[in-house]
């Protein structure tokens, strides 16, 4: 029952923050004494179909638009672009996995922490401005460094790519629909790739699907109307500080 | 066309206009009221649900 509440309030953060389902989910679940086996393959499949979930209803309410009947929407072009890197990360991951490379994780997590840290608080110091100036170059530099931190093993896709739409000058509640959508797409990628490696005598625990699917799921129809409902305001303050917990949390993970 | 090239045609004042728009115009109260469209989509997600677990069961 703890899985479901536990899978319920992550996600819940993760389609309205944009962060915090697998970075802080997957560590929580690990402390309690689950497997990473049991705990990385659920979350990635769960959190492929949430995040379709998520980024329908987020169009559904009009948080975003993710149309592409006649043309398609510049939310839907730079969700793409966004699950693009992610995409890259995986291959880069599967290769460094694949070569035996392997970074020293500590360090890895320690900067991907500070940086989200860092981003939280320059995301709070930039409230007070009333409009954002969009910045594409910006939001590719943030794309891309999110999938490479991805890529090396640090995690921290969501905070970083959610911080960076949002200082790259994109509205709060479309830029928290764009990464749902994105981490789905990118989530079915990491799956498959578990997939591939249970081919080789891996074994895959399916035994929480069912309580973090529920959890997830629920959640993942919940958030979008809490997006659309709740004032921009309230989200430019609770997606930064929400960062900054997240950012902490891992930080704290690492060295207790 | 590069990433970039596509990202800089966008025009800022399309991204979020949906969001923008609700959050100018209505009230939170307005924003509160569901439609039956999406009422309807909710049914479907319900069943979405149900057909997974019913998966889950059979497969797992």
């Amino acid at each position: 029952m703890y899985v479901i509440v536990f899978a319920f309030f992550f996600e819940l953060m993760d389609s309205s923050a944009g962060m915090g389902f697998g970075t802080g989910l997957a560590p929580l679940l690990l402390l309690i004494g689950y497997e990473p086996l049991q705990v990385v393959p659920i979350l990635l499949i769960s959190e492929s179909i949430t995040g379709f979930t998520a980024g329908i209803f987020h169009h559904e309410f009009e948080n975003v638009d993710f149309s592409w009947s006649k043309k398609i929407s510049p939310e839907l072009r730079i969700t793409l672009m966004i699950t693009l890197f992610g995409c890259f990360a995986i291959f880069f991951s599967v290769i460094l996995a694949y070569f035996a490379l392997k970074l020293p994780t500590d360090i890895v997590k320690t900067y991907v922490a500070i940086l989200v840290l860092a981003m939280g608080l320059i995301t709070i110091l930039r409230f007070q401005k009333k409009s954002s100036i969009y910045r594409p170059k910006l939001l590719i530099g943030f794309a891309a460094l999110a999938g490479f931190n991805k890529g090396i093993g640090g995690g921290g896709y969501g905070p970083i790519v959610m911080l960076g739409q949002v200082l790259s000058g994109i509205y709060e509640k479309s830029a928290a629909a764009i990464v749902s959508l994105a981490e789905g797409m990118v989530s079915i990628l990491g799956f498959a790739s578990f997939l591939i490696i249970s081919n080789y005598g891996i074994t895959i625990d399916y035994a929480l699907l069912p309580s973090i699917f529920t959890g997830g799921f629920i959640a993942a129809i919940i958030s979008p109307y809490m997006v659309r409902v709740l004032p921009n305001n309230f989200w430019k303050i609770c997606i930064p500080i929400y960062a900054l917990i997240i950012g902490a949390f891992t930080l704290i993970n690492v060295y207790l | 066309m590069d990433n970039y090239e596509i990202l800089d045609s966008l025009s800022v004042e399309e991204i979020g206009k949906w969001a923008k728009f609700l959050d100018t115009e209505k009230t939170i109260f307005e924003r509160m009221k569901i439609k039956k469209r999406t009422l309807v989509r909710l049914g479907g997600a319900l069943a979405l649900y149900l057909a997974v677990m019913v998966s889950f069961t059979v497969i797992l």
